[in-house]
Order: structure tokens, then C-alpha cells, then sequence
């Protein structure tokens, strides 16, 4: 007969298991707003290399060697627990056990192989440390209705990887990078936006490139659940998470793209998160004391950059005084309230004794600018700027700005507004200013001013920049391990890209502001990266 | 009758075929496809690929022949940014766009007409001033002002409904009062002026002369005479149904047409676009047809062959 206390016992154990689960449903799921989730509409950050799928890149992929962006931003381990230099042109890597893929397989060796393989990433391209550019078209259009690589991937990871030979595997839990010459960043390209490991077995599965590429499984705190193009894009906690139990059971992104809509919208608690925030409306929204503002510098600088090949720009002169016209202090004060700085050029203190610390960007001289103005015979023909609608914030303002700048000492600059990045790459019609941001994608200049001035750099690809010079520095950047001769060359390099034949014009530091509930517990990373990982959520 | 039918109908698929030729032409003109988005930076190759993949190396008056063919026959293209038929991801948002413009015209309509009757049948008064002023500043309010200001008071400032999304029933009250309070404005004006022309008609004069009483003279002399020109503006409305929530679904982050139709603008999407067009063109020449036929249910003088109203 069952007594009254034998059935209390079988009541509680029967109960208990559902209550465990009540328990772990009961983590919170949260909504945040951002301007763009993603500017292809696919998450290969090979296509999707920009500020946006930086953000969300993280949640759901994972590299060998991650950078420690909740600490002092140097690398620390992730998909790899160790990795050694065998000679200057081999790393070891050893994986790290009972890592789960969002598909339940087991991280081997052999995925790690895919990814940096031919039909992975590479294509047919061969190793291009040579000063050679390879073709590059940025299309709206990505690999529809077949399993073929996309043609703009493998010009991509070679900008990524330019002298990845090949990777062995070794046994199931080591691989050995093979490059094909020298390359002291190895390590860092492992750490970079683009080495995200994928599962092998998804890849081969999927029906086509684009079914991959818009729900990749990886190994990150969060799978993929449901992307909507242009939308929003839903995923769950993936609890075999090896970093531990995710914090929050669902992230949904939604596109939202007026500033306005997303601040109305955490104000009144449909959002936890809003991201883009302007500065000018961070005053407004910390009124409320429910909410604040989080964010400030990130390792990337705007630039506006030049096609040097437009005829009013062929000379160097005028693109020099483009950069003397510019007073960035004042675009800081007014436009971001102080909130960001004007950088040492397109460098960082992140590269450590890449860094270097005596050099100024062109500083702000309007009698310099017209001198060179004079010099160079500019009559004042106008130079078009082609310009996204904030796809940076303030990047409207900024450019209204700087073209004032520019008319004060008699540059006549007209704004041509562009819908995509089709459209302001587009070399049917006369180019010639463009809005760009350079991120520091791994600490050496090779993640910034070769990736993306040099022979296999953006800039180049689309036939905006070349510079023999410049071009056979980059070779020498990324070849050589003589790390006080890559310094004197990096160095030589700011000289030509910021003064003798200026590429680009460094405007400012980069900053992202984040908006949130004040009672959820999160900090914000120096990236646009947003990180949900363990440790860094509560609510 | 049957002429009378037949006449509006075959200028009904006349305006279909111009807007389709029309789309067609602009589209082609406004730059290469190819380049457009392949980018002019791809290897002649790979545009080659392109041209031929999509028909674009063919010449002009074929493709428009393949183009046209292909509509007839319920074939709108692909998308070239999402890979499916562009005629899926259009129908994907048709009902999350009708969700706002169904309940914003019946808003329209229910708010509207009875205001501009009881506007004119109390001409002067108080209440008619107080309804003309509400319904001028109803309609030259732009629709996104309008939001934004609904926004900071019922969802960041009273916390009562959502500022935007699509998340329940609630999430639609605000985009609806928006695009419905500006419509209802016009519709009250028009309704007011159809019914203060019809009232000092004769023939209101003698069926109040003759002792009608005055509920009757309005429901059965004054409205439907009046109905017309309201009829008219009623079927403009309906037939913005699919594109008259651009700015509107900007502003609510709501995933309709209107944000489809800015997306693949923005990504020179042709397909897409191609298709947006037809469905908004198709909307609203099929208005413009029902608001015809019903002139001739509304007055028998008009069955003959002379269009009604005109230029609607």
C-alpha cells in the first residue's frame, strides 16, 4: 500500500527533472534592435566581411585563436587550446576536445581542413604573396542554385590568407598550417573575421552555397535558428556550448532601420538592446534613469578614401590637400561630442611594437591645402563623393562637414547619394570620394592597411588604388619575419598612404554605442562585436 | 451595359500592358543589369554568365517579348538577391502589408464618410468647423509625422501599445491610426462637398416640398448622389492597398511590401521590383475597373459609353 510519505517522495522525484527544466527555460530571451543585420544577407564572413556581420559573427561561429576582447585584446585560445611555430612558415595547432558543432558532431581535424581548403574558401586561387591582385567583384548576387564557391570568396581569403598553402592534418585532434612563405601573423589570421570553422558535414550537406551561408553551423553559444532576409534573425542557446551554458535561451535581431524607431522601441521595452545609437541622442535616452548607454572606441577608424584615378585627383597634391582641409577635431566635438579621437593614423596600439608612435596623420592646415592646390593646378572642376545614408553613424553629417571643409579652401566636392555598395563601387561613372572604415582585424598592419590598400586589399581589387611601392611593401609586410625591417617598411607605408600619394583621408577613431535596460548586466566590447557568450549577461 | 463593361475592361488591361512595358523600359534604362549587379569590377566572363543566364544578351525586342510572355504565363523571374521566385517573397509580405492597409481604409471609411455627412448636414455649425479642421490637419500631416508623434505618446511616453514590430494585435493600432486618420481627413472633405452640392439640388428641394421626411430625402436622394465623387477617392484607396504603406512600414519596422519594395530598389533587384510593380499596378487598375462599374450601378445615366468623372 502506498503510504502517504512514499507517495510525497514519488510526487517530488517525479517532479523534480520538470522543475530542472522549468529552470532552464526559465533564462530570458531578448530582442535587440540593430540598423542592418547583414549587408549580403548571408553570414560567410568571407561575403559578409563588415561592421554588421562583425556583430553577430561571434554568437554562432568560433575561431582557432580568439582575441580577448573582454580583456587586454590579446589572443587567447578558442577552437585551438594550443598552437606552436614548427619554422616561420608552420603553426601547429591542437584542437580542443568535446567541442559540439549546433549539428551534435564533434570538432575534428578534418573540419578545420575544409574550411581552409580549396572548396572551403580558396577556390583555384594559389598562394598571392607576389604583389599581384587578384580579381574582385563585390555583386549583390551570391552563389544561388549551386554548390560552386561564390567568385568573390576566394579574392576575399586571399586577402585573408594570401600565402595559405595548405592545411594537414595531422591526427584527429592537430592540424599544421603550411604557408608558402614566411608569415609572422599566422596566428593572428587564425584570430581575424573570416577563420570561422564550420562543420564540415553541413557544408557537404547543404543544397547550395546560399542554404550554407544563411545558417552556417558552427560551434559559437547560439545556432542559427531563423534568418528572414532584411528582417530579423532568430537564434537559440545551443547548451552544448563547450564554454559553458549560454545566458540568454533566444536572440532575436531585428532590422530596424531609423535610429528613431529603435531608441522609441527600447524606451517603451519592446527591445533590450538598441544598437547604433547616434551621440547626439545618448543624452536623451540616459534621462530615463531605466536605461543607458554603453559602448565608446572600437579597433577600427573611418576613412574616407580616394579613387586616385578620377582626373581631378591623379594628382597627389590635391588628395594631400583634401587631408589638410580636414579639421577632425572639430568633426569629434560636434558631431560625436568628444566621445571618440583623432588616431595616429591607420594604426592602433593594439599591434604592440608594430606601432608607430611618433607618426601624425596629415594635420589640419588650410594655407598648406591651398598651397598645394595652387601647385597642382586644380581650377576647381568638381569631384564627386559617393555616400551611403548613414550606413555609419553620422556618416550624413560627416560628409557635409568635410565637403564645407573642402569648399573653404576651394575644393568643390558634390554629394551623389548611393543605395549600395554596388553602386558606390561602380566605375561605369567617374568615382572619386568614398566613405570607408578599416578595422583591425588582427594585430599587424597586414589586418588593416595591406587588407585593405594593398595588392590584394579592396581598394585595389576595385582599381581605386595602386602604388608600386606601397604594393612591394605589402609583399615584404606579410613575407617577412625580420620584424624590425617589417616596422621601417610599415612605417615607409603611412608615408605613401597618407601623404606622398594619399589613399585615403583618416577622419576619425570609430566608435558604436549600444543602448540597454540599465538592470541587464552586460559590458560592451571595444568591437562591434556583441558578446552573449557566458560571463557577460544577466538579467 | 455589356459594352459599358467591356469598354473598361479592355482599358483596365491596356493600362496593365503600359505599366509593364513602362517598368520594362525604365529598368533596362536606369543602367545594365549585368553591371549593376554582378559589378562592373567582375571578369567579362563571369558577366557574359550573367547576361546569358538571365537573358540579357539577347536582343531588346526579345527580351520584352520573353519578358511578357513569361508574365502571362505567371512567371515573374527570380530574385537575384535571394535566390527564390520573386513572386514568393512578394506574396511572403502581402498580408503582413494588408494587416496595416485593410483595417487603415476601414478606418478611412468608417471615420470619414459619416464625418463629412454629418459635417454637411450641419453646415456652419460648430461641430462642421471642428470637423473641417480636424480633417485638414489629418491630411496635411504627413503620415510619418503623424506616427513618430503617436509613438512618443502612447508607446515611449504612456507605455500602452509598441512602438513598432510585429509582435500582436496591439502592434497594428498605432501604423493604422497613422496612414487612417489622414485618408479619413480627405474622405470627410470630399463627402462633405458631394453632399452640400447634392443638397441644394431641385430635387432635394422637392422631396422636402412634398413632405419626404428629412432622414429619408438624405438616405434615399442626398447619398446616393452623393456617393460618386466619394466612391471615386474610396477606390483610389483601395487601390494603394499594397504600396500605400512605404513610409509607414518604414517608420514601424514593419516587414511588408513597402520594406521589400525599398530593399530591392535599393539592390537593383529587378525581379523583384518588376513584380511589386504589376501587383500595385494590378491593385490598383482593378479598383479603378469595380469604382467604373460601380458609376453605372450608381447612375443609370452613365451606362452608356461616356467614362464617368474621368481621370481618376
Amino acid at each position: 500500500m502506498l503510504t502517504r510519505r512514499a507517495a510525497t517522495l514519488l510526487a517530488a522525484s517525479t517532479a523534480l527533472p520538470r522543475f530542472a527544466i522549468a529552470q532552464a527555460d526559465q533564462r530570458p530571451s531578448i530582442t535587440i534592435a540593430v540598423q542592418r543585420i547583414a549587408n549580403s544577407n548571408t553570414f560567410d564572413n568571407l561575403r559578409e566581411a563588415s561592421n554588421v556581420g562583425e556583430r553577430t559573427a561571434q554568437m554562432f561561429n568560433e575561431r582557432l585563436i580568439e582575441i580577448d576582447w573582454r580583456g587586454d585584446l590579446s589572443q587567447k585560445p578558442g577552437l585551438a587550446t594550443a598552437w606552436r611555430r614548427t619554422d616561420e612558415k608552420t603553426v601547429e595547432v591542437t584542437l580542443r576536445e568535446g567541442v559540439r558543432f549546433h549539428n551534435g558532431d564533434t570538432l575534428t581535424a578534418e573540419d578545420v581542413a575544409a574550411r581552409f581548403s580549396p572548396a572551403g574558401m580558396f577556390g583555384d586561387s594559389r598562394p598571392t604573396v607576389d604583389g599581384k591582385t587578384l580579381p574582385h567583384a563585390f555583386s549583390a548576387i551570391v552563389g544561388q542554385g549551386s554548390k560552386e564557391l561564390p567568385k568573390e570568396i576566394p579574392p576575399v581569403a586571399r586577402r585573408l590568407w594570401p600565402g595559405l598553402d595548405r592545411v594537414e592534418i595531422v591526427d584527429a585532434r592537430t592540424v599544421r598550417f603550411h604557408n608558402a612563405t614566411p608569415d609572422v601573423t599566422l596566428e593572428g589570421r587564425m584570430a581575424a573575421l573570416g577563420s570561422e570553422i564550420v562543420s564540415r558535414r553541413a557544408y557537404g550537406e547543404a543544397s547550395t552555397w546560399l542554404e550554407y551561408a544563411r545558417k552556417p553551423i558552427g560551434t559559437g553559444p547560439y545556432a542559427i535558428r531563423e534568418f528572414k532576409p532584411d528582417t530579423t534573425l532568430q537564434m537559440d542557446a545551443h547548451d552544448d556550448y563547450w564554454g559553458g551554458r549560454p545566458p540568454v535561451k533566444s536572440i532575436r535581431l531585428v532590422e530596424v532601420p531609423e535610429a528613431s524607431s529603435r531608441i522609441n522601441g527600447l524606451l517603451s521595452g519592446e527591445y533590450h538592446f538598441a544598437c547604433d545609437i547616434p551621440p547626439d541622442q545618448i543624452a536623451g535616452i540616459e534621462r530615463n534613469r531605466n536605461f543607458e548607454v554603453l559602448g565608446g572606441v572600437i579597433q577600427n577608424h573611418r576613412l574616407t578614401s580616394f579613387d586616385k584615378f578620377h582626373p581631378q585627383l591623379a594628382d597627389p597634391r590635391v588628395r594631400l590637400a583634401m587631408a589638410h582641409a580636414v579639421d577632425r577635431q572639430v568633426i569629434v566635438d560636434a558631431l560625436w561630442a568628444g566621445r571618440t579621437r583623432v588616431p595616429k593614423g591607420l594604426q592602433w596600439e593594439f599591434f604592440g611594437d608594430m606601432f608607430i608612435a611618433d607618426w601624425n596623420t596629415p594635420e589640419y592646415n588650410p594655407a598648406r591645402a591651398r598651397e598645394l592646390l595652387k601647385a597642382a593646378g586644380y581650377k576647381g572642376d568638381p569631384i564627386p563623393y559617393r555616400l551611403l545614408n548613414n550606413y555609419y553613424v553620422n556618416q550624413v553629417p560627416t560628409s557635409q562637414v568635410l565637403v564645407e571643409m573642402w569648399k573653404q579652401v576651394g575644393i568643390n566636392v558634390a554629394i551623389e547619394m548611393k543605395e549600395s555598395f554596388v553602386q558606390l563601387r561602380d566605375r561605369t561613372l567617374p568615382r572619386g570620394v568614398r566613405d570607408w572604415s578599416s578595422g583591425a582585424t588582427l594585430n599587424d598592419p597586414v589586418g588593416s592597411l595591406v587588407s585593405n590598400f594593398g595588392p590584394n586589399g579592396a581598394a585595389q581589387q576595385a582599381r581605386e588604388y595602386a602604388n608600386d611601392e606601397f604594393s612591394k611593401l605589402c609583399v615584404l609586410l606579410e613575407t617577412s619575419a625580420d620584424r624590425a625591417l617589417r616596422k621601417k617598411a610599415f612605417a615607409r607605408m603611412l608615408q605613401i598612404a597618407e601623404r606622398e600619394d594619399p589613399a585615403y583621408i583618416m577622419l576619425h577613431q570609430a566608435a558604436t554605442f549600444t543602448a540597454k535596460r540599465r538592470d541587464i548586466k552586460w559590458k560592451a566590447l571595444p568591437a562591434y562585436q556583441m558578446d552573449f557568450g557566458p560571463g557577460n549577461f544577466a538579467l | 451595359m455589356l459594352r459599358f463593361v467591356a469598354l473598361r475592361v479592355g482599358r483596365a488591361l491596356l493600362t496593365i500592358t503600359l505599366v509593364v512595358t513602362f517598368a520594362f523600359v525604365v529598368l533596362r534604362l536606369s543602367g545594365d543589369p549585368a553591371l549593376m549587379i554582378m559589378s562592373p569590377d567582375a571578369p567579362p566572363e563571369a558577366l557574359a554568365a550573367f547576361r546569358k543566364a538571365w537573358g540579357l544578351d539577347d536582343p531588346i525586342w526579345l527580351q520584352y517579348l520573353k519578358y511578357f510572355t513569361a508574365i502571362l504565363q505567371g512567371e515573374l523571374g527570380q530574385s537575384f538577391r535571394d535566390g527564390r521566385p520573386a513572386i514568393q517573397l512578394v506574396a511572403e509580405r502581402i498580408p503582413a502589408t494588408l494587416q496595416l492597409t485593410l483595417p487603415a481604409l476601414a478606418l478611412k471609411v468608417g471615420l470619414g464618410i459619416p464625418a463629412g455627412i454629418y459635417a454637411a448636414l450641419h453646415r456652419n455649425s460648430a461641430i462642421d468647423r471642428a470637423v473641417m479642421t480636424f480633417a485638414v490637419a489629418g491630411f496635411t500631416v504627413p503620415s510619418f509625422v503623424l506616427g513618430l508623434l503617436l509613438v512618443l505618446v502612447f508607446a515611449v511616453q504612456l507605455g500602452w501599445l509598441p512602438s513598432g514590430g510585429q509582435e500582436s494585435w496591439r502592434s497594428v493600432i498605432l501604423p493604422v491610426i497613422s496612414m487612417g486618420l489622414g485618408g479619413a481627413g480627405i474622405l470627410a472633405r470630399f463627402t462633405r462637398s458631394a453632399m452640400l452640392e447634392v443638397l441644394g439640388q431641385p430635387y432635394i428641394r422637392t422631396a422636402s416640398a412634398k413632405g419626404v421626411p428629412w432622414h429619408q430625402v438624405v438616405r434615399l436622394h442626398a447619398l446616393p448622389n452623393a456617393a460618386i465623387p466619394t466612391v471615386t477617392i474610396v477606390g483610389f484607396m483601395v487601390g494603394t492597398l499594397m504600396a500605400g504603406a512605404v513610409v509607414v512600414e518604414s517608420v514601424f519596422s514593419w516587414p511588408g511590401v513597402g520594406r521589400l519594395m525599398v530593399v530591392a530598389v535599393s539592390n537593383r533587384d529587378l525581379a523583384v521590383v518588376q513584380c511589386i510593380l504589376l501587383l500595385v499596378s494590378a491593385t490598383m487598375v482593378t479598383s479603378n475597373l469595380i469604382v467604373d462599374l460601380l458609376y453605372g450601378v450608381l447612375d443609370p445615366r452613365l451606362r452608356g459609353t461616356a467614362p464617368a468623372g474621368g481621370g481618376h
